[in-house]
């Protein structure tokens, strides 16, 4: 069975033997894979220490038709960010990305363009982008890319204008109107800066950055990723705050 | 291959395949070169991981395992309590211990933060670590975790945790293994090797 190449970046893994490792990359050709590394763990290998979390790889892998994990054969790397290793925060971010990748994703489910805003957003922390500005922007797109993109020109319930008031609602997923208040349980009332920046985000439009990023714009997209997911991502506890 | 020996025999092995880096395979052979003739080989064996999983702890002061109340490091007159090296596990004391060239002491953190896998910091020994500076006499801390992303993680946490004490904190160096070639190191190694560098005396 011939080796297949790949572009992926690094979610997780855990360690298989003294010198294998099973790895989960994010690639950007097949989605979420699971991957035997055999001699993975060893500094001399055909991996050259690609396998650390959130490395971007070339890789070789050797797919499996039937049970049994696939394997890799060769690694590269292709892109570190050295900000995860310098700032907490950025790391945290890092973190939730892989959360919300390997939580929000099946396997062989291919996303290429939430590879690439994964990899773009991985750019713009080490760029110096404030984490938490990062972290938006990266639930936008997943919550877009899994057919929840949120709707922030009329609402999301009966679609007519959204006036006056503006509400965010996480289970119908964007802006609810004065009238459907009563069905979007939990609201959250978002100021007009915070609303002006979704909107800028969605139709994409460059949004700028917020001098200081807003509670409630955090709210408003934590909870609907966490409706999304069916549970509260356990990194949102590190890049929030305990909530 | 699955175990297929049955009764106690079939415990033995299922055991054994459990150790890391033994499968069913070694399992057997271990479990055979045990029981067969002369079993005190065995029973010595049995007797001492009973002991050792009665009396081995960890030490009151850095964690290491110990079957006294504190580890011979932490008990050790000649060892500099004044630099403390901070390493995940016990294993990494053992490391360190077999180079002979660290006189410092230890502290164990058990663990790295892996928040992925609920490794938090209420998991690790921080405040132990923390109350051990704040009480004094503690001049520098090594940060000795992995190399890795959960490694440096854990680094950057610790050093925000004693920043505050005013105590001297530093990080194992990396980069190109001694003896080793230039042209085959990956270029991560070369990199660091390179950000690293120092004054050639």
């Amino acid at each position: 069975m011939a080796a297949e190449a790949a572009i992926g970046l690094v979610i997780g893994g855990s360690d298989w033997s003294e010198s294998s490792r099973i790895v989960t990359l994010f690639t950007r050709e097949w989605g979420k894979v699971r991957a035997l590394a055999k001699g993975g763990r060893r500094l001399r290998s055909n991996f050259e220490i690609a396998f650390d979390l959130l490395t971007v790889c070339r890789v070789m892998v050797i797919r499996k038709s039937q049970s049994g994990l696939d394997l890799l054969t060769e690694a590269r790397v292709e892109e570190r960010f050295s900000v995860l290793r310098r700032r907490l925060a950025a790391l945290y971010v890092g973190y939730y990305m892989a959360e919300l990748l390997t939580e929000g994703t099946q396997e062989y489910d291919p996303h290429p363009a939430l590879f690439d805003r994964a990899v773009a957003q991985l750019r713009a922390l080490e760029q110096g982008m404030a984490p938490l500005q990062v972290a938006s922007e990266f639930e936008l797109a997943w919550l877009a890319e899994l057919g929840y993109r949120p709707r922030v020109d009329a609402c999301a319930v009966c679609g007519g204008r959204a006036e006056g008031e503006v509400l965010w609602s996480p289970s119908a997923a964007g802006m609810v109107c004065r009238h459907c208040r009563a069905e979007a349980r939990g609201a959250v009332r978002l100021t007009s800066a915070s609303w002006q920046w979704l909107q800028a985000q969605s139709s994409g439009q460059p949004a700028g950055n917020l001098t200081s990023w807003p509670a409630d714009l955090r709210a408003a997209l934590s909870l609907t990723v966490t409706h999304v997911l069916g549970r509260r991502p356990k990194m949102l506890r590190y890049v929030d705050g305990p909530s | 291959m699955a175990v297929t020996e049955q009764g106690v025999l079939g415990e033995v092995l299922q055991e054994l395949a459990r150790l890391p880096g033994i499968g069913p395979k070694s399992a057997e052979r271990i479990a055979h070169f045990l029981l067969a003739g002369d079993r005190s080989r065995a029973k010595a064996l049995a007797d001492v991981l009973q002991r050792a999983v009665e009396r081995i702890h960890q030490c009151r002061e850095c964690f290491n395992l110990t079957d006294q109340e504190l580890c011979p490091i932490c008990q050790d007159p000649k060892r500099d309590g004044s630099v403390l090296c901070v390493v995940e596990t016990p294993r990494d004391v053992s490391a360190f211990e077999r180079i002979g060239r660290y006189r410092g002491r230890y502290h164990v953190l058990g663990g790295r933060l892996a928040p992925l896998e609920n490794v938090g910091p209420e998991r690790l020994t921080l405040d132990a670590l923390l109350q051990r500076v704040q009480r004094g006499g503690v001049r520098e801390v090594i940060l000795a975790t992995s190399p890795t992303l959960e490694g440096d993680g854990t680094a950057l946490y610790v050093a925000n945790l004693l920043r505050p004490t005013g105590v001297a904190i530093t990080r194992l160096a990396r980069g190109l293994p001694t003896g080793g070639s230039l042209e085959l190191a990956n270029p991560q190694m070369l990199a660091d090797a390179l950000e690293g560098r120092r004054t050639f005396h």
